[in-house]
């Protein structure tokens, strides 16, 4: 019963990284960056639902909108600004601009909120729902479904809409794309304001479930390209199944033994699946391809 | 008598063997002169310079270890600073538990990082580009985890203290001096010879074109893991000092990807695949970030991070090729852009 407690919690995990993923995925799909400040954009989100929550006692919940639209136009800014200077030179270029916004945005959080460990807590934080002996605290439910509703979301809205296949385009080809008339740089803002915002979002419901601290965003990161690489780059689907196993099995090492190992699951998992399987579980990596010829 | 005018003679090649002969020659009657200059420089400098200057051969150790990988190989090693945790630990902990001087725990920690990539490295370097990237990123953060996770080995969160080095603190940091000057030296020396033997050409050959290197009938596997073998022991020897001489380390501190970035930023600047380049950029920016340093209390990591995507946008093909003409200052002028040819040749997506 134990178990099977722990492998649904982990489950309900899963929904929050696949939030945090699939915005790491979207940036690296379409704009080939790997965003090591990914862990940070999340915390900003953290930071301002805490912010909103401890300043005006308002549903952590409500304060979504807030962060993802604050992140997306921080997201498109960043995008045209800076990224866009690197996006054709080496890749070591991006990973060390990428690190070095990393540690400005670590910098500028400790300075606005110290490095105080924080948390947000709401009157219904242990509420919880009962179904034959095991115990799921409607927090949990309620971030898992915000998940899964942002992720179907995101789905319509790149398979639906113009901007979303202009998107898709330019992740494939975007010299195609270019000839096509999609104006490739205007959609690689958008698709880095998107991935953003989905890091904001992720950074709310994270908020509303465990404690962090500027410092806590490389882990997140790492966790995020684990579940990429996992479920394969461009694959939703892929991204939401690799979140939940990474969750189950972190909540399965930690509830089971060894909770100071939690954070080293992940690791384990990024180097086993590099070598074994490096396209992924579910081997959707056209985009990555495309940009290798 | 009118004179004609003698066709210009294209330069015969004695001259120009000459004219490559003198340069060379500037260059190791500059470099012998530098490293006379930092041999006498403890009669002048106070412990505060002396500490100052020991930094930035520190970081032009960790440099010149990537250097070998991402410059001479074209594998981006980005968590290569997982040795240098691993040698300061295996130092600290062969010190502190099992008694051993210093000179022999820093050998077996050398050992141990060199023995490390031996059974890492044919696996690892089947990745390229990003995801040999990530991949060392990820043995870096797996290392850490699991030291701060051995409490009684290791110490843990709380980190580990090794036996004091003896003697006042000016006479140990003139020693630390010049063992870490040493150690650059040495560092730089292995370059050097890596860079004109058969190593080194075969190491470009596989960064200039891994396929045609292989077809070429050379053992890629095998001198890739030369180079990260090299790369990883002068890693780890630069860590096992200042780990003795830091006498308490953790985790955090030892595992820092800062100081990963901060050897690729270096790297950049000075220039990858030189000898020298490395050497040069970590005077540049080891003095710089220490500028900021001691001026800036609560912001040098902000500072170190503007510092990094600052030379990242202005030198993206380093310092050298900023100041050749149609460098920097020509694409400045022109509407700054980076050239579409930086482009190769270590993009390459697949795994």
């Amino acid at each position: 019963m134990l178990t099977l407690q722990i492998v649904l919690s982990g489950i309900l995990l899963g929904g929050l990284y696949a939030c945090m993923a699939i915005g790491f995925s979207v940036i690296w799909g379409v704009t080939g960056l790997i965003n090591l400040a990914h862990g940070s954009m999340i915390l900003i989100g953290a930071y301002v639902t805490w912010w909103l929550h401890t300043a005006t006692g308002v549903d952590p919940f409500l304060t979504l909108p807030v962060s993802a639209a604050l992140l997306f136009g921080f997201g498109v800014a960043l995008q045209r600004v800076l990224m866009e200077r690197v996006i054709r030179s080496s890749l070591l270029m991006t990973l060390v601009l990428t690190f070095g916004l990393n540690l400005l945005l670590v910098n500028i959080l400790l300075q606005l909120f110290s490095a105080d460990v924080r948390a947000v807590t709401m009157p219904y934080s242990s509420a919880s729902l009962e179904i034959g002996g095991l115990r799921l605290t409607w927090t949990r439910i309620l971030v898992f479904a915000i998940a899964l509703a942002l992720t179907a979301a995101l789905h319509l809205f790149m398979s639906r809409t113009r901007t979303g296949h202009a998107i898709r385009a330019v992740a494939q080809n975007p010299r195609a794309a270019a000839t096509l008339g999609i104006d490739v740089r205007r959609v690689r803002a958008v698709a880095f304001g998107i991935g953003a915002a989905l890091a904001g979002a992720a950074g709310t419901l994270m908020a509303a479930l465990y404690s962090f601290s500027p410092i806590s965003g490389e882990v997140l990161t790492l966790k995020s390209f684990v579940i990429v690489l996992l479920g394969g780059l461009g694959s939703m689907g892929g991204a939401i199944v690799a979140a939940v196993v990474l969750g189950v099995c972190e909540n399965l090492v930690s509830g089971l033994g060894a909770p100071g190992l939690r954070d080293a699951v992940s690791f384990a998992m990024l180097l086993a699946i590099l070598l074994t399987r490096p396209r992924g579980l579910f081997g959707a990596n056209h985009a990555a391809d495309a940009r290798a010829r | 008598m009118p004179r004609t005018r003698v066709p210009a003679e294209p330069r015969p090649a004695h001259v120009a063997a000459a004219r490559s002969n003198r340069r060379r020659r500037v260059v190791v009657a500059a470099v012998a002169v530098a490293v006379l200059l930092l041999v006498a420089a403890p009669l002048v400098l106070n412990a505060y310079g002396l500490r100052v200057l020991s930094a930035v051969f520190t970081i032009a150790v960790v440099a010149q270890g990537i250097n070998l990988m991402a410059g001479y190989t074209g594998y981006p090693a980005f968590g290569n600073v997982v040795f240098y945790g691993l040698g300061g630990y295996a130092t600290a902990i062969l010190m502190g538990k099992a008694g051993w001087p210093f000179a022999a725990a820093a050998a077996a920690a050398v050992l141990l990082a060199a023995t490390l990539v031996l059974v890492i490295g044919p696996p690892l370097l089947r990745l390229k580009g990003h995801y040999y990237a990530i991949a060392t990123l990820g043995l870096n953060e797996a290392m850490r985890e699991v030291v701060a996770n051995s409490t009684p080995l290791t110490g843990g969160g709380m980190g580990f203290s090794l036996p004091m080095p003896e003697g006042g603190p000016l006479f140990n940091a003139v020693r630390f001096y010049y063992l870490l000057l040493a150690a650059m030296v040495a560092a730089t020396w292995v370059v050097w010879e890596f860079d004109r033997r058969r190593l080194g050409l075969g190491c470009r050959a596989i960064r200039d074109n891994e396929a045609k290197a292989e077809a070429s009938g050379l053992h890629t596997t095998r001198y890739k893991t030369a180079a990260w073998t090299l790369s990883a022991a002068m890693t780890a020897g630069v860590g096992a000092i200042q780990a003795w001489w830091l006498t308490y380390i953790d985790p955090p501190s030892m595992f820092d990807m800062a100081l990963s970035v901060k050897a690729f930023v270096i790297l950049l600047l000075g220039g990858a695949g030189t000898v020298l380049g490395p050497v040069a950029g970590a005077f540049v920016v080891e003095l710089l970030a220490n500028l900021t340093w001691s001026r800036l209390l609560n912001w040098h990591l902000g500072a170190m991070g503007l510092l990094i995507m600052a030379i990242v946008l202005l030198f993206p093909d380093g310092f050298g090729a900023a100041l050749r003409p149609g460098g920097w200052l020509g694409r400045h002028l022109q509407g700054w852009r980076p050239r579409a040819g930086s482009e190769a040749p270590d993009r390459k997506d697949s795994p």
